[in-house]
């Protein structure tokens, strides 16, 4: 059966603080509560990477919470979108360049949707996850990788062992 | 005897909005030792106030520590910046500033509330509480035009007035408000379900609180008198009706309680600004450059929150420390959860309220 046109209607989000201030996080948590209501597009928050379809990211991605965020990245099961939310997430915001912070998620996961603002509006992050069911749709099952990672796809997928070289590549970085 | 099991908690659990790590060692369903790990979200934001930004700007750095007290972090380097520098701030300023501070105070604890119920099971009053906290949300926008980071208080004084047609629909908001908040205190304070599960979970007592330096509501509800609102005067808050909430008994329900009741303070204190906000300036400008050190403390939602700042009369602070209320509650917690069901786990740690971005910064 075709499973494409169904999954636009009922994708589960999953939250991931990589040390953000907190504010773009309650702003997520709004969108959950009754004024804003993201439940009416189907949206469930639940916290668990493999039932996952839609990665959101707020924070600058501080050096601990980098291997956490790729692991989660390759927990999740495609196709999977990754919103980033907030500027600090986007690009660093105010944290650019401090000394423990990557300056935002696209260096480490690749992004598909960049919600600016600080903190970033509830109807901005509504019209952010709006946008990335749409790519969600067009998604296929391919595995994709971070575009910093060399490693090859090639059936049959091996996940833990793709992993195991992202990682060695991340903390061979620098 | 079971065998000892590991079970980690964190850093992203379904129960916590918060990246932190437990690790749990259990035996059958006790708890015999656990682990903390605060240092997920450590950015560096002192060093970079030291080293990257004028001392002007570093009270919009601040405020990005957490999102949750935005207002008290600006707060705190402002009045320390203040009394360094000896600038007066206007009493209207002071005003507008108790106003948002306030404000701040009721979203904080009524999301606090919201996840206590949340982890009980009761989602239902979750997303009640969440609805309420949206008017505060409402007016806090309203306010200073933006809905979590205001960049309200600015060294000399605040950014922005509150214009007549602004105070009118505030106070519109406020009424509504305060019923809502009689009405969460009324289920807070006499569902019965609730009661069952929080009453006597999670107790901190009052020799407890005062050994390990427990702060704020977690403090209040343990019996221990300390709120720096009182203690330390950087707010006219005597003069706008506050109160002091002391609660006996120090388990979660007691801690939520503290909570509902300092809400309903807030409002009142709401109220008496409205009506009671003297007329003048809300900004005078800061000249010269900071030379010295200078300490403050300011009663976050959290509880005890400490600035210190030094300057050597550069544009840039030589140091500029911050001392969180999470990071004093945490020994406390640790100590609670020795000899504790694995199952009283979540509810135990929401009701402390721990704010990480803070902790770790
Ligand atoms: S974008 Fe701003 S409000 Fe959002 S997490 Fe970053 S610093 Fe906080």
């Amino acid at each position: 059966m075709d499973f494409k046109k169904f999954r636009k209607r009922s994708p589960w989000i999953l939250h991931y603080n990589t040390g953000s201030c907190n504010g773009c996080d309650i702003e997520i948590l709004a969108c959950l509560a009754p004024k804003y209501d993201v439940e009416r597009f189907g949206i469930l928050n639940r916290g668990n990477p493999k039932q996952s379809d839609i990665l959101l990211v707020t924070g600058p991605v501080t050096k601990r919470a980098k291997e956490r965020l790729l692991r989660l990245y390759f927990e999740m099961p495609e196709p999977k979108v990754v919103v980033a939310v907030g500027a600090c997430a986007c690009s660093g915001g105010v944290f650019r360049h401090m000394y423990n912070v990557e300056n935002g998620v696209d260096k480490v996961i690749p992004v598909d949707v960049y919600v600016p603002g600080c903190a970033a509006r509830p109807e901005a992050i509504i019209d952010g996850i709006v946008r990335a069911l749409e790519i969600l749709k067009e998604k296929g099952k391919e595995v994709e990788l971070p575009h910093w990672c060399s490693a090859q796809v090639k059936p049959p997928v091996n996940r833990v062992k793709l992993l195991d070289r992202c990682l060695e590549e991340l903390h061979g970085r620098r | 005897m079971g065998k000892r099991i590991t079970v980690p908690f964190g850093s992203q659990h379904v129960a916590l909005p918060e990246p932190v790590r437990f690790v749990f060692q259990t035996e059958n369903e006790k708890i015999v030792d656990v682990e903390v790990d605060v240092g997920y979200v450590h950015r560096g934001i002192e060093k970079a106030c030291a080293t990257k930004f004028k001392y002007m700007q570093v009270g919009y750095v601040v405020a990005r520590v957490c999102g949750l007290c935005a207002i008290s972090h600006t707060l705190g380097y402002v009045t320390a910046l203040e009394r360094l520098m000896g600038v007066e701030v206007p009493k209207r300023a002071l005003y507008l500033r108790l106003l948002v501070s306030e404000l701040d105070r009721i979203h904080s604890h009524l999301l606090a509330m919201g996840h206590t119920a949340e982890v009980a099971g009761y989602e239902n009053l979750f997303m009640q509480t969440f609805r309420h906290r949206e008017l505060v949300m409402e007016m806090l926008e309203l306010l200073t035009g933006n809905r979590v980071q205001f960049d309200f208080a600015c060294p000399g004084g605040v950014n922005r007035d509150l214009t007549p047609e602004v105070e009118k629909v505030l106070r519109e908001k406020l009424k509504v408000l305060e019923e809502k908040a009689l009405w969460l205190r009324d289920v807070y304070e006499n569902d019965f379900s609730l009661a069952l599960r929080w009453k006597g979970t999670g107790v901190v007592t009052e020799e407890m609180a005062k050994e390990m330096n427990v702060v704020g509501p977690p403090a209040r509800a343990a019996g221990l008198k300390t709120d720096v609102r009182a203690e330390f005067d950087y707010l006219p808050f005597k003069e706008v009706g506050y109160r002091m909430v002391v609660l006996k008994g120090g388990s979660i329900y007691e801690r939520n309680l503290v909570r509902a009741l300092e809400v309903l303070n807030s409002i009142e204190m709401c109220w008496n600004i409205l009506d009671g906000l003297p007329e003048g300036d809300i900004k005078v400008p800061v000249k010269g450059l900071p030379e010295g050190e200078m300490f403050v403390r300011i009663e976050a939602p959290r509880g005890e929150l400490f600035y210190y700042i030094r300057g050597s009369k550069k544009l840039i602070l030589d140091r500029v420390r911050i001392r969180v209320p999470t990071f004093a509650n945490i020994p406390v917690m640790k100590e609670l959860f020795v000899g504790m069901d694995y199952a009283d786990v979540p509810a135990t740690v929401i009701s402390f309220d721990p704010c990480l971005s803070c902790t770790a910064r």
